[in-house]
């Protein structure tokens, strides 16, 4: 009997957790063998790819499949980012007595600094629960204001703490609790290490799979089917069964938890400015445009998206500073031909290609009956608008 | 196996009913959209709730199914009291509802629509889910093979990988029993199932909704206001207008209560019945 039980046992687990070996593989490649073998911008811009992925296939959680709009990804970045920041550089002092980098590849530093993330990410995921609690008990768009607020409170709420501590004897004198405040306000967390460089992207790989990892298994698991079903129709998962405030809160939280590593990742990122004027609205729309084009409740299309969206303002300079008008209107674009999403609820692997090429073709046709017929579909919208109405009032 | 052998209405020292709902009352504003309503739907029976146009009756599916909490009255399923509970936990207490105006998860597939049902007594959680527990993976096995037997009882399983939205209306009615059923209800609430159908749909599903009751082991109450089906199929009719009971009994009473014939025809020459008066 135990016999057979063991390797039962151990299938399960080798079942469960294989990807994860696939992932360290992965993330260990691309340390030992793509960033030593390309030029050091390509790899810096294969780090932001990947951190946009993070924080776009996070968001697509709580904006695709659940169908809840949060407009505050960047808060729960900066949240799990300035933890991250505080335990990786206030910790080195203390345990290590420097703030350089410390220890190699897997050293103790680098451990550190997935601790960090971590740590930011769980507290990301229980501001997560805060926010969510009350505001995901209604139906609605009253999450996108909640969000948003929330947001902009985290932001002005570093603005306010002190300058980092810079000298190591202060800070090894210093009790944690007193250091919390020194997050270095608006100035931004400056003098922490910086274990991800154009050499050292592992972790930045390692989460990238764990996060679309998460993301698959949930969207194909019976939790990951009842959030499709509160975006579908919220009457009807409630009348059947599904506790969907729950949902929602659970989702929100895993999110946000991804949220906050994201935000740890891009803390450690060479040259990036961790400043709280760069985790305001604006960073949360950039991610919100990447689950947005990509499709809700799509892997595969917010992986696109990211790339699409990190690559754009590198090839094109001048991009950067138009990229908002360029956003605009590639989301009316969206919207108009395709409100789904590049790839709306599919994967990559899903698509059925020919039905796509047939669609590509007859896009400038439908563009035109659709500014042609826009009136009467207008006066329709309206009608069925105050039908509805009248339906739910009964 | 054959329906419409009438029930004895009180007998004594029965089991707790399938459904109960005792002196209901809930009113918007200054409308009371419903007064005083009590009935039990027995273990294994099929009633009717009907009455005209804006009589209330889908107020009180809401009041039972937990979306209206009721000013006054109670709401039992199975004994137990499901008064102030959430429509979630009621359904998980076995009721469960379909639509008049159908509400399906419009761009997942049909066989997705009912796994969602299927799963949602699923002890699973998000780390076993992510993590692809052995029981995880026994679930999400029997989960798939619930709902591909659903989706055959009802004849839609040639529709199983379509988008839910796409199907004909009469198969969107088909999929909303079958996802119903997959919650495993005690009673199962039909809102208006053959609206909107033909007359060769219609008989089908009449056949369906019989057949039902035996191999789902469900009590049935049904709104209609197609008076043919009703009278075919149910046990016992309860007419409401204006929220008030106006009569209840067996089909043959029904159709010749002069209460029942002056709220959907109207007799002006009579003075208006009381709305106490019960038929049966």
């Amino acid at each position: 009997m135990s016999a057979r039980a063991t390797p039962g046992v151990a299938g399960a687990a080798l079942r469960s957790l294989y990807p994860i070996v696939i992932g360290f593989t992965l993330a260990y490649l691309m340390q030992t063998v793509v960033a030593v073998s390309i030029d050091d911008y390509y790899s810096k811009v294969l780090i932001d790819i990947g951190i946009a992925i993070v924080l776009g296939v996070s968001l697509g959680i709580v904006n695709g499949y659940a169908g809840q709009f949060s407009l505050g990804h960047a808060g729960f970045m900066a949240i799990g980012g300035y933890t991250a920041a505080a335990i990786v550089y206030y910790g080195s002092i203390k345990l290590f007595g420097t703030k350089a980098i410390y220890g190699g590849s897997l050293g103790p530093g680098e451990l550190l600094l997935c601790a960090g993330c971590v740590a930011g990410g769980a507290l990301a995921a229980v501001a997560g629960w805060l926010v969510g609690q009350p505001s995901l008990r209604l139906r609605g768009d009253y999450l996108a204001i909640v969000t948003l607020g929330f947001g902009e409170i985290i932001r002005v709420l570093i603005k306010q703490t002190d300058d980092v501590v810079l000298s190591e004897k202060k800070v090894a004198a210093a009790s944690w609790w007193s250091l919390m405040d020194n997050l270095g306000g608006g100035f931004g967390f400056i003098g922490g290490p910086r274990y991800i460089d154009a050499k050292n992207p592992f972790w930045v790989w390692l989460f990238v799979v764990v996060v679309c990892l998460v993301a698959y298994r949930l969207k194909y698991s019976n939790r990951g089917r009842q959030l499709l079903a509160v975006r579908e129709n919220e009457i009807a998962a409630e009348a059947m069964g599904i506790k969907t405030t729950k949902a929602k809160v659970s989702a929100f939280m895993t999110s946000a938890f991804f949220a906050g590593i994201g935000g740890g990742l891009y803390a450690h990122e060479l040259g990036n400015s961790m400043r709280p004027a760069d985790l305001g609205f604006q960073k949360s729309i950039d991610i919100v445009i990447i689950v947005v084009l990509g499709g809700m409740g799509s892997i595969s299309g917010a992986v696109i998206a990211a790339i699409a969206v990190t690559l754009l303002p590198e090839l094109f300079r001048s991009f950067a500073e138009y990229r908002m008008i360029a956003y605009a209107l590639a989301l009316i674009i969206v919207m108009l031909l395709r409100p789904q999403g590049l790839l709306g609820l599919q994967e990559l692997w899903e698509v059925e290609w020919r039905a796509v090429g047939r669609s590509i073709v007859t896009a400038p046709a439908r563009l035109v009956r659709w500014v042609v017929t826009a009136p009467t579909r207008a006066r329709a919208a309206l009608k069925a608008a105050a039908d509805r109405r009248q339906e739910d009032r009964s | 196996m054959t329906a419409a052998a009438p029930v004895a209405p009180l007998s004594v020292a029965r089991p707790a009913p399938a459904l109960a709902a005792v002196r209901l009352a809930k009113s918007f504003g200054g409308l009371k959209a419903v007064t005083d309503l009590s009935f039990e739907l027995p273990k294994g029976g099929l009633h009717g709730l009907i009455g005209p146009n804006g009589a209330g009756k889908t107020t009180v599916f809401n009041l039972l199914t937990g979306v209206y909490k009721p000013d006054a009255g109670a709401v039992h399923v199975g004994g137990q009291p499901m008064t102030g509970k959430k429509p979630s936990e009621i359904a998980q207490a076995g009721l469960v509802r379909t639509f008049q105006n159908i509400r399906l998860f419009g761009d997942l597939s049909v066989l997705d629509n009912v796994r969602i049902a299927a799963g949602v007594r699923a002890r699973s959680g998000l780390w076993r889910s992510l993590l692809r527990t052995p029981l995880y993976l026994r679930e999400e096995a029997e989960i798939r093979a619930r709902a591909r037997q659903l989706l055959d009882v009802l004849g839609i399983a040639h529709r199983a990988d379509e988008i839910a939205k796409s199907l004909p209306y009469g198969d969107q009615r088909r999929l909303e029993i079958a996802r119903a059923l997959a919650t495993r209800p005690t009673v199962l609430l039909l809102d208006e199932p053959v609206a909107g159908m033909n007359t060769v749909e219609k008989k089908a599903m009449r056949g369906l909704i019989q057949s039902l009751r035996a191999q789902f082991d469900v009590s049935i109450l049904l709104i209609e206001h197609d008076m043919g089906l009703v009278m075919d199929i149910c046990e016992q009719i309860t007419v409401i207008d204006h929220g008030v009971t106006i009569a209840r009994g067996a089909p043959a009473s029904i159709q010749s209560n002069p209460a029942v014939i002056e709220a959907y025809l109207g007799v002006p020459d009579e003075p208006a019945p009381t709305a106490g008066e019960i038929g049966a």
